[in-house]
């Protein structure tokens, strides 16, 4: 008796994850699942559930508007940790057992690179809402992002030296990080691309307050212009010795430099600056109507990440619905591909665009400092090697 | 390295900077003369004389245009910042050392390192963490000798320093070989018991020590930070290279923490343009020479190789 009890339960419970697991086959779907990874508890939990609740938003949106001609999406949200190990057995359990369609995430870095490769061999899409680092794509055609790479700022900042101002040898006065090494080779590239000359290269250390010693030997070598894509409490010091040391030669920086900080610091110095950093964006009413309804949902404010994941999810959605529309069922190398072909997307944060290798097409503000106000000269971008100015 | 010009910035960089650790090493070196014992909070004094002096500076000058009432507002500034500092020397020492007295001479090092931190976190706490700006208060513009590519510069604040820590070395040199006062700090740093017994309040005369000592601070502080900003850790760095100055020059000897801080400044300075030592290493310069120093001449350039008394 107890024997047939449990052959009962069992068959109870297999029977609806059956059909589930049916429901992304043709006939009868009911509904269709897409996954979440992100770390949902631990110390950087804040990204993963600001990020989780916009997908969950999203989602509830278009359930509720009738899913995909009457289908509903579940979500299923695994919790990385933020670790590389627990973010691998939650894609082995979304895509094996869970048989999800797309993943919204990982929300890290580190995680995506792990978890992109393990979708790519199962080829299915990931949209990652987050991870920045350059390389992250470079994984396959699987993987795509509504972030901005890190490597954007780096290449537009080279074509623009090279091909707006006409620059030919730069020097680089660099601070021994992630970030500022990232930027610095970034730009580096792409202005030896665009036949350009890096001189001479110092760096210096998180801190330092003497910058003479690199500032002198960089006078003697004579650039045309340095680069100092740093923090503001060391450019303000660069500026300002540079300027004690008598030197006019313009100086050249990135997104660090549009903290208005530096006009605290280094006052009158930053006359002339030229800098790359993201676009003046105009917010919305769409953005606006996201923001407000998130924040009466959850109680709190999306971060960037967030509202890129809100983007994601409905970019996911939207391809979804292409796939069922033209197929009647839910194949992942479809879905990819209606991922990929996104076009002109009406995200919040922006119109969005995928490039060839699965990059979010983003453009970067070139700004110039004049007196203590930056000046905005527009925003560009870099299509097949050429600076090019976007309206 | 390329051209004579470009030795001579070069030179003249290292020459500034060693004569900022020279500023601060004056002020280790004296308490260390007559206490025998390493301020470690020397550092901290200095930024809290740094953010006294700012808040002053700015009030006392509001908004009025750059001019010479700005210079005689920054001197003010620096007076009150001194007195201030003076008797925060003068608190920290009733209160974190003091007690420690008869201990073992671990125990005070100890104490200062704990006083260090409990400043230096105090200010990050009210002040923030973010550096703030202290105007100068003169024309700043540098003056260039020679022009374009063989121009060397120097700033009139490079001038300031050099002369503000030689200023101080003459008279702090002078107060303590020739004043009765001196003359009673010495006593104090020979023998501290035989000196009670001789009339001299030795309590008062360690009391003073601390104040001049950190009112030295308060103005190096002050110096620097025209130059680096205030933050509130601006006093670590630069008060372990000024340490290791002074131990290089000999600590104690007020004539060799003037001495070491210029040759720090230079050997900085030059390891990097000249020997080619990578920048990120420019601070393990400093450290190489207190252990070279400490292994081939522990008393210092002018120390005086003194026998442990029996």
């Amino acid at each position: 008796m107890k024997k047939a009890m449990i052959f009962v339960l069992i068959v109870l419970l297999a029977v609806p994850s059956i059909l589930v697991a049916g429901g992304t086959g043709e006939n009868g779907a009911k509904s269709v699942k897409i996954g979440f990874i992100g770390p949902m508890t631990g110390d950087n939990a804040n990204y993963g559930v600001l990020c989780n609740q916009a997908v969950k938003l999203a989602l509830s949106e278009i359930n509720a508007a009738g899913g995909i001609n009457g289908i509903q999406i579940e979500l299923i949200t695994e919790d990385s940790e933020g670790s590389v190990e627990k973010g691998l057995s939650a894609i082995e359990k979304l895509s094996s057992s869970d048989k999800i369609v797309a993943l919204v995430g990982p929300v890290f870095t580190g995680i995506s690179f792990a978890v992109g490769a393990r979708c790519q061999d199962e080829g299915l899409v990931m949209v990652t809402p987050s991870a920045t680092h350059k390389e992250i794509t470079a994984i396959g055609d699987c993987v795509f992002r509504t972030v901005v790479s890190d490597g954007l700022q780096g290449e537009v900042a080279g074509a623009y030296f090279a091909q707006a101002l006409g620059y030919r040898n730069i020097a680089v006065l660099y601070t021994k990080n992630d970030y500022s090494q990232g930027l610095y080779e970034g730009m580096k590239t792409s202005f030896e691309a665009n036949g350009g000359k890096i001189g001479v290269v110092e760096t210096c250390q998180v801190g330092d307050k003497d910058f003479k010693t690199q500032l002198t030997k960089i006078k003697a070598a004579s650039p045309d212009a340095i680069y100092i894509p740093n923090y503001t409490a060391e450019m303000a010091q660069i500026l300002e010795q540079a300027s004690q040391l008598g030197m006019t030669i313009p100086f050249l920086s990135g997104d660090g430099f549009s903290n208005p900080d530096i006009y605290n610091l280094a006052g009158a110095f930053c006359d002339g600056v030229v800098y790359v950093a993201p676009t003046q964006v105009e917010e919305s009413t769409a953005y606006v109507d996201f923001v407000n309804k998130y924040a009466a949902t959850y109680g709190v404010k999306p971060d960037s990440f967030a509202t890129n994941a809100y983007d994601a999810t409905r970019i996911v959605a939207d391809a979804l619905a292409t796939v069922y529309k033209n197929t009647g069922k839910f194949d992942r190398a479809d879905v990819r591909d209606a991922v990929a072909a996104t076009k002109d997307f009406p995200g919040v944060a922006g119109v969005v665009n995928f490039a060839e290798n699965g990059d979010l097409i983003a453009y970067q503000g070139v700004y110039k400092v004049n007196g203590t106000t930056p000046e905005y000269l527009g925003a560009y971008s870099v299509i097949d090697g050429k600076l090019t100015k976007v309206n | 390295m390329g051209s004579v010009s470009e030795f001579f910035q070069h030179f003249l960089n290292g020459l500034t900077l060693g004569g900022i650790y020279a500023l601060i090493a004056l002020g280790y070196t004296m308490v260390y003369g007559i206490l025998k014992f390493i301020n470690f909070a020397h550092g901290d004094i200095l930024m809290v004389g740094a953010y006294i002096g700012l808040f002053v500076f700015d009030f006392l000058r509001g908004s009025t245009p750059l001019g010479p009432w700005w210079f005689f507002a920054f001197l003010l500034a620096m007076i009150c910042s001194m007195v201030a500092c003076g008797l925060l020397g003068m608190f920290i020492e009733k209160i974190a050392y003091k007690p420690l007295r008869k201990a073992t001479r671990l125990a005070p090092l100890l104490s200062a390192i704990g006083v260090s931190f409990v400043l230096s976190n105090t200010a990050a706490w009210v002040f923030g963490t973010q550096s703030r700006k202290l105007e100068y208060p003169f024309d700043n513009t540098p003056i260039v000798i020679g022009s374009g590519l063989n121009g060397v510069s120097v700033t009139p604040h490079q001038i300031l320093v050099l002369c503000a820590s030689a200023v101080m070395m003459i008279v702090l040199k002078l107060f303590v070989d020739k004043t009765r006062m001196g003359k009673a700090m010495r006593a104090t740093s020979l023998d501290q018991d035989t000196s009670k017994l001789m009339g001299i309040k030795s309590d008062h005369v360690i009391s003073l020590t601390f104040a001049i000592g950190s009112a030295l601070a308060a103005c190096g502080g002050m110096l620097i930070a025209l130059d680096f900003k205030v933050y509130a850790t601006m006093g670590t760095m630069v008060g372990l290279k000024a340490f290791v100055a002074a131990v290089v020059g000999g600590i104690g000897n007020i004539s060799g923490a003037m001495l070491g801080g210029l040759l720090l400044g230079l050997l900085e300075t030059f390891g990097v343009a000249v020997l080619g030592i990578p920048q990120g290493y420019k601070d393990a310069i400093a450290f190489g020479v207190l252990i070279l120093i400490l292994l081939f001449k522990p008393d210092g350039l002018l120390g005086k190789n003194e026998k442990e008394k029996v």
